[in-house]
């Protein structure tokens, strides 16, 4: 089995993956096809990122409401920690082949077992986050005549943005990470230059981690520009 | 003003001298020094409180002993040698180092703790732990808390055995700042007078910082009065400090209420107590009413076996055949023979007793106060002339 | 049928459809896709897992073991020269940020495919965890609790190894039981580059329909986290017995 994978490895340039991104390459490993070149990556890129969102937003859209609630209310300290510490533990590629096993390949499953991986560390963080706010301020809102929604959306949650970010940065690199093996399910995104080597050959490979890493990278640098920008200049100034 | 004479350098108790010689500290580029040009001498032996206002670098003069801040010019003497030349991790290790949140390693016992010195300095581990347990009695506390860790003893206890840490490697000079801040008052009240007797047992030299003008007068044999820049209004004993201050700065400093303040000076141990008719439980009320006609305080003290005072005993108690097991009237103020008059006094007035009984350090009954008596007191000869004497030598 | 027994028949119906029974076999349960978990295939082939798992177990601990020298001994570095610290920082975040499939075969052109390839992959992962860990516990250590060391005579490196790290080993015990619970999960990606581990189980040619074999595989991965996790609590409780004497 292993030598099926090692087999077609003839030395990667980072040349030959650069060509690779932008031109539909030939080569004796694909049989004389073309594969690869600009369009080719641009359709899975944005697949990837589609994936991405969807998977996000998803676990958003879960985990955000139970983490707000808990921790403003501050029970349920045990499900929001060990849910993270749990989600972990949870192997990517179990996972995913698991998903296509039983429920079936296409994007709304895939998007499904990518939210699993993404919801933990979301639950754990704004659990947490809205604990650490200080418990004096929080009166203070109280005392002045805040209702509980207000006090959670106008004082907690703005004091607790860092930490919640975090969480959606931490959540976004799980999903990205996954997204790549999503091929196994069906789903073609970047890592199919990576899982696919009898299709695209050494310099796919090595054009696919790039792009994979790109990616990542890039997606990580907007969330945290995202973070500063919701990060209230007071809470930035205290913390310098 | 009487100049202190350049005493020994080194006690017969082993205590060093410490002297400041032009000694600054300059932080970065600021203009102003944090301790400019300072000069001070510390015999050996003595009490020397650092007190002002806070920022004017009494701490900051505090640590240049133990270089835990660096010399900027000038030098600072201990023993007649200089720290400068001193490896700073060495020279600390003869130094008692007491800050105010004591900072005892949480990790470690608190026998550990006290023996940290020890063991940096390679004493052998029978040596620490006979050490160990010798601080422990020193300190007043029960050797069994050895074995605790930080987190379990109360403030007062902790910092206990901060003062015990200090001494541990029994060190020439202490350096004390604010050790007894974070306490509450009555906490405080006890370890100040604790650590007086102690003083007197084992006499180092000590450089105490405080900003409590009231506290450096019950502590200090000297006292060094800041103002900002570490440069000092007066160094002078507490007596001559209440009764000429140098300027209007301590003037200010010392506060409106000098005269009060001069109670600090004298202790309840200096004034010849009354005493109370003593009468312990199941004795004879006759025989008790027999002493009472003859004595200095009408009312009988009911103590026990070992003399400690339980309470006062009222008509009522007296009617029975036998003195009752629980006295009517609560024992109210209790004064340790060891407070300054000032303490006992505020215990006095706020107790609303008009008799107080005062205890030893075991707390046995020694006598009995009331402010009739420290009025009288203070208003005769022999108080003027123990005011007088406090003048001319530091307090003994 | 009668209808009253035909709840009881459904039910024994989908009984029968999640087990498998021998009696019963029509098909051989790697084809059967409509069944669940197969008990008796896991007892048959149990002994096919042994060497992905020792594989896997391996991997995460020499990963983990590197990562942890390399990020302990930067935040030690680090710890008296704040100038160190964003740069690091930022390195680690990116190391941690790369998808470790895609930085598997970044290496490629420097290590190959190989084990080698996984573990500096798996070790670049933990850094940023470990090393940010470390640094927060060292920061945490009460400032008169240093003040104090320091009076009392101990060099920077006493209160280093004897004070700053023994209080601060909480924090870093925490750091390393969640990079350890991660590698675990990142390592059945080790497959890809060659390096075996339970990933290998899962997939290699075709087996990735068959449900039995990824929940035995996938099951023995989140066992072998949770173990690990646990052994690092034990050894996380015991070097701090001091702090749970001390809450009584």
């Amino acid at each position: 089995m292993i030598g099926l994978f090692l087999s077609p490895l003839l030395p990667a340039s980072i040349g030959g993956a650069i060509e690779f991104i932008f031109e539909p390459q030939s080569s004796n490993v694909t049989g004389g096809k073309k594969v690869g070149g600009f369009s080719q990556v641009i359709e899975l890129t944005i697949t990837q990122l589609e994936l991405t969102v969807l998977a996000l937003g998803l676990s958003m859209l879960v985990a955000l409401p139970v983490g707000l609630f808990l921790g403003h209310r501050g029970t349920g300290e045990l499900l929001a920690v060990g849910l993270g510490n749990a989600g972990r533990a949870i192997p990517e590629l179990a996972l995913i082949a698991f998903m296509a096993a039983a429920i079936g390949v296409g994007l709304l499953n895939v998007t499904i077992a990518l939210a699993v991986l993404g919801i933990p560390p979301i639950l754990t963080n704004t659990f947490v986050g809205i604990r650490q706010v200080d418990r004096a301020t929080v009166e203070a809102a109280r005392g002045i005549g805040m209702t509980e929604p207000e006090v959670l959306f106008k004082v907690e949650v703005p004091l607790a943005i860092p930490t919640l970010m975090t969480g959606i940065r931490g959540a976004t690199i799980n999903i990205v990470a996954t997204a790549t093996i999503a091929p196994l399910a069906g789903v073609l995104t970047l890592g199919d230059f990576i899982i696919n080597r009898n299709v695209y050959g050494s310099n796919g490979v090595l054009a696919g981690a790039i792009l994979v890493a790109l990616l990542a990278l890039a997606l990580e640098f907007s969330l945290a520009g995202l973070q500063r920008l919701l990060t209230s200049k007071g809470l930035k100034l205290s913390a310098a | 003003m009487p100049t202190p004479e350049v005493t020994e350098e080194v006690s017969s108790t082993g205590a060093s001298a410490v002297r400041y010689e032009n000694a600054t500290k300059r932080y970065g580029d600021s203009a102003e020094a944090a301790v400019e040009r300072l000069n001070l001498e510390v015999p050996a032996g003595e009490v020397c409180v650092l007190v002002g206002p806070s920022g004017c670098g009494k701490t900051t003069a505090m640590r240049l002993v133990n270089r835990t801040v660096e010399l900027s010019e000038g030098d600072v003497l201990i023993g007649g040698e200089s720290v400068r030349k001193r490896d700073p991790a060495r020279l600390r290790r003869e130094i008692g180092y007491v800050i105010q949140q004591v900072g005892l390693f949480p990790h470690r016992t608190v026998a550990e703790n006290i023996g940290a010195v020890p063991q940096l300095l390679g004493w052998k581990k029978d040596r620490i732990r006979a050490r160990t347990v010798e601080l422990l009695e020193l300190i007043g506390l029960d050797p069994e808390l050895g074995e605790r860790y930080p987190a379990q003893l109360s403030g007062g206890q902790q910092q206990r055995v901060g003062v015990a840490r200090a001494l541990a490697a029994d060190p020439l000079v202490m350096l004390m700042d604010e050790p007894f801040g974070a306490i509450d008052p009555i906490s405080r009240e006890r370890l100040q007078n604790e650590f007086l007797r102690l003083q007197a047992e084992i006499r180092k030299t000590v450089l105490f910082v405080t900003h409590d003008i009231d506290e450096a007068i019950k502590m200090g044999d000297r006292i060094a009065v800041m103002r900002k820049g570490g440069h000092v209004a007066q160094y002078a004993t507490p007596a001559e400090l209440l009764m000429a201050p140098a300027d209007e700065f301590v003037e200010d400093f010392v506060g409106a209420d000098r005269a009060l303040k001069r109670l600090a000076l004298m202790r309840v141990s200096d004034i010849d107590l009354w005493e109370a008719p003593l009468a312990h439980v199941g004795q004879a009320t006759a025989e008790v009413r027999a002493k009472l006609r003859d004595a200095e305080v009408p009312y009988p003290l009911l103590v026990d076996a070992e003399r400690r005072p339980l309470g006062w005993l009222s008509e009522r108690d007296l009617s029975a055949e036998t003195v009752p097991a629980r006295p009517d009237n609560p024992l109210g103020p209790l004064l340790d023979r060891d407070d300054v008059m000032r303490d006992a006094l505020a215990d006095l007035l706020q107790g609303e007793a008009q008799y107080a009984a005062v205890v030893d350090h075991q707390g046995r009954i020694a006598g009995v106060l009331s402010v009739e008596i420290i009025s009288e007191f203070l208003a005769s000869p022999k108080a003027k002339a123990e005011e007088r004497g406090a003048v001319e030598r530091p307090r003994e | 049928m009668n209808s009253h027994l035909l709840p009881l028949a459904a039910v024994g119906e989908v009984g029968k459809s999640f087990f498998h029974h021998r009696t019963s076999e029509t098909l051989p349960c790697q084809a059967d896709t409509s069944k669940l978990f197969c008990f008796d295939w896991a007892k048959d082939n149990i002994g096919r897992y042994e060497t992905p798992t020792l594989q896997h177990v391996e991997l995460v601990a020499i990963s983990v073991l590197v990562g942890f020298a390399i990020a302990f001994a930067l935040a030690l570095l680090a710890h008296r020269r704040r100038w160190l610290q964003p740069p690091l920082l930022a390195a680690t975040g990116v190391l941690y940020t790369v998808p470790s499939l895609a930085f598997f075969f970044l290496l490629l052109p420097i290590t190959g495919l190989g084990r080698d390839t996984v573990v500096i992959a798996l070790a670049a992962y933990t850094l940023q965890i470990i090393y940010r860990n470390t640094m927060t516990g060292l920061a945490n250590v009460s400032a008169s609790v240093r003040d104090a060391a320091r009076g009392m005579g101990l060099t920077d490196r006493q209160i280093l190894w004897r004070v700053e790290l023994p209080l601060a080993t909480p924090e870093i015990v925490a750091g390393l039981r969640i990079a350890t619970v991660s590698t675990v999960a990142i390592a059945t990606l080790a497959v890809f580059a060659g390096g075996g581990g339970l990933g290998q189980q899962i997939y290699t040619g075709g087996q990735l329909t068959f449900k039995t074999n990824i929940i035995i595989a996938g099951g023995i991965a989140i066992l072998m986290a949770i173990s690990f996790d646990l052994i690092l609590l034990g050894i996380q409780r015991y070097a701090t017995r001091w702090r749970r004497v001390a809450e009584r």
